[in-house]
């Protein structure tokens, strides 16, 4: 790669931002740091970021605020960076339009894994590939066939539609809330229940065990991550 | 005397009045006797007595049954007449016994609201007890693992020069080490916080035991990745009605402990198996076991961090009393048990009522 990519960190704490700086400089990513929403703000109008790094508790302006400014003039992904046991402030974040979370405290290879992911998504634009392949366990989008180490699996229609969405976002978190609407439409109540049956249903038919699954996660509380290679 | 009270006091005296002239009407009508009539009038002294507040409506209660009963029941009928014979008798009688009742209902009330109230502030006295010890546990248990980190850092920066890359390496490993410590405990904590502190519940909703398994897995391999489970739950779909997050910090927490405490780097298994109507989680490991002394008090937390390992920062200190607080806000029971070959502990939780499952099948084909 050429040109650096370019990150901008939001963030008040001083010493997580110091040290996201230098992970984020020893994967050689160009870093802008702001310790406000303001700031932060205007660096993204100004600076037009490949990624943003978003922590939601910040003095001046609520995360969710910042997110959905940012979202009425650019798609750059935002990651935002988030306290366990508040799930419902993660739910909040992605369903109003934030790419991804991550939760404090995190590792390097974590927060890596996530940027290049968000970057993937955001560069692909969607759903250009035909094929998802993760281990033994292709989905080929046109066909809508999947095989699991080379043996057809059958789902129902329901089934499909969701194991497609989950790869064709692989190792994006997709939320209750988003899969219960793109499937069941925005008329289902609010209990996702029939969700849930439903990928208890997938996963005996894709994971050799259920309790231990190796291509679809689930993210307590948020939704569900299907395995990126 | 507030006016809802009086109210209330209205209501209660014209309704058992009117109760008991309507009995004593139908009595009268039918077999002419009037002796059950005053029984009749002492009782409804008796309730009003007892479901007011003060003495004034048994009295009052009194004075309307006595006037009443001259009235209506006792010939020369609708017609006060008080010149009857030990009339004057009936009229004491009803006021003493309306005042008596009325003393005593009073008294037996102010009694049971005494009883009421010492009973509470010794549940208050005991809870604060417990919030004590849990802060001393939590002060230990904090203060070990900074103390590492303290210390490592400092003689990393005072030293620096004379240091060895080796050495250094392995202060930052320490340092690394106590804070991911550090942060389970501060996780623990949190997670109490979930908990309703006034009825010591959990919002629980239905949740597929797979993925909070598995999630509870994924967290505990990230933490002790050259850690081994085996795990065997249902074939088939079961629905918990749990708070998921604070469940899974409980296999944590088990999980943790019993590669930490067992000894042994053998397996740990993780079963899940269903009695009846209440779920069993079973974490068992293969190796010392549990010393039979500290079995009744390991779920306090407090105590056993007293006599043994008291320097070891991964005593397990506040991690099982917060288990036991957990399970017991579902309503669930969790105890340890020695096997052949090591410990096992295991926690049950109530099903309820599981229909979903069958609901969805007949929907969805």
């Amino acid at each position: 790669m050429s040109q650096k990519l370019t990150a901008v960190i939001i963030e008040d704490e001083k010493n997580i931002c110091r040290f996201m700086e230098s992970i984020l400089a020893g994967e050689s990513y160009k870093t802008i740091t702001a310790s406000t929403g303001t700031e932060g703000l205007s660096v993204i109008a100004s600076q037009c970021p490949d990624i943003i790094l978003l922590d939601l508790g910040l003095p001046d302006m609520d995360g969710m605020e910042i997110i959905r400014n940012v979202r009425g003039f650019t798609s750059t992904p935002i990651i935002v960076i988030s306290a366990r046991t508040r799930e419902h402030e993660k739910v909040e974040a992605l369903d109003c339009g934030a790419d991804d979370y991550i939760t404090k405290p995190f590792g390097t290879s974590e927060l890596m894994a996530r940027i290049r992911t968000a970057l993937r998504h955001s560069h692909r634009g969607g759903s250009s590939d035909s094929v998802y392949s993760c281990g033994g366990l292709v989905i080929d989008f046109e066909k809508r066939l999947i095989s699991l180490d080379g043996e057809e699996v059958h789902l129902t229609q329901i089934e499909y539609k969701l194991v497609s969405m989950l790869a064709k976002q692989a190792g994006k978190v997709l939320t209750y809330d988003y899969l219960m609407q793109q499937i069941w439409g925005p008329y289902n109540d609010s209990n996702n229940q029939i969700l849930r049956v439903n990928m208890a249903h997938i996963r005996r038919k894709l994971e050799k065990n259920p309790a231990e699954p190796e291509y679809i996660f689930t993210e307590i509380g948020v939704g569900y991550r299907m395995r990126e290679e | 005397m507030n006016r809802t009270v009086m109210l209330h006091n209205i209501k209660v005296t014209l309704f058992f009045l009117t109760a008991a002239t309507l009995l004593s009407s139908a009595f009268f009508l039918l077999s002419h006797n009037s002796a059950n009539v005053a029984i009749l009038y002492v009782l409804a002294t008796v309730f009003v007595a007892r479901h007011t507040a003060g003495y004034v409506p048994g009295i009052v209660t009194a004075f309307l049954s006595v006037i009443f009963i001259n009235i209506v029941f006792t010939y020369p009928y609708l017609e006060l007449n008080f010149t009857l014979d030990g009339y004057p008798v009936t009229f004491l009688g009803m006021v003493i016994i309306a005042s008596l009742t009325s003393t005593l209902t009073t008294h037996l009330k102010e009694q049971t609201r005494i009883l009421k109230e010492r009973e509470h502030m010794l549940i208050e006295a005991e809870k604060e007890k417990m919030r004590a010890n849990l802060l001393r546990a939590i002060s230990h248990d904090l203060r070990t693992p900074l103390t590492g980190i303290i210390g490592s850092a400092a003689a990393y920066l005072e030293q620096e020069s004379v240091l060895t890359a080796q050495d250094k390496a392995r202060l930052v490993e320490d340092i690394s080490e106590d804070a991911q410590w550090l942060l389970h405990m501060v996780e623990n904590l949190l997670s109490v916080t979930r908990i309703n502190d006034q009825t010591a519940c959990v919002k629980t909703t239905l949740e597929p035991l797979e993925e909070v398994v598995s999630s509870a897995l994924q967290r505990f391999r990230k933490r002790l990745p050259g850690a081994v489970v085996h795990v065997q739950i249902p074939d088939e779909l079961l629905m918990i009605p749990m708070d998921a997050t604070l469940i899974e910090q409980v296999l944590i927490n088990l999980l943790e402990n019993a590669v930490y405490h067992s000894g042994s780097h053998k397996p740990v298994d993780l079963l899940v198996s269903v009695e009846g109507n209440q779920a069993c989680f079973h974490i068992r490991d293969y190796g010392l076991g549990l010393d039979a002394k500290t079995l009744d008090s390991l779920f306090d937390g407090y105590t056993s961090t007293q006599n043994h390992s008291s320097d070891s920062h991964k005593g397990m200190g506040i991690g099982l009393s917060i288990c036991k607080t957990i399970i017991h806000a579902h309503h669930g029971q969790i105890f340890a048990k020695n096997h052949r070959d090591g410990a096992e502990f295991t926690f049950i939780l109530p099903l309820g009522e599981l229909t979903y499952e069958s609901e969805i099948d007949s929907s969805d084909h």
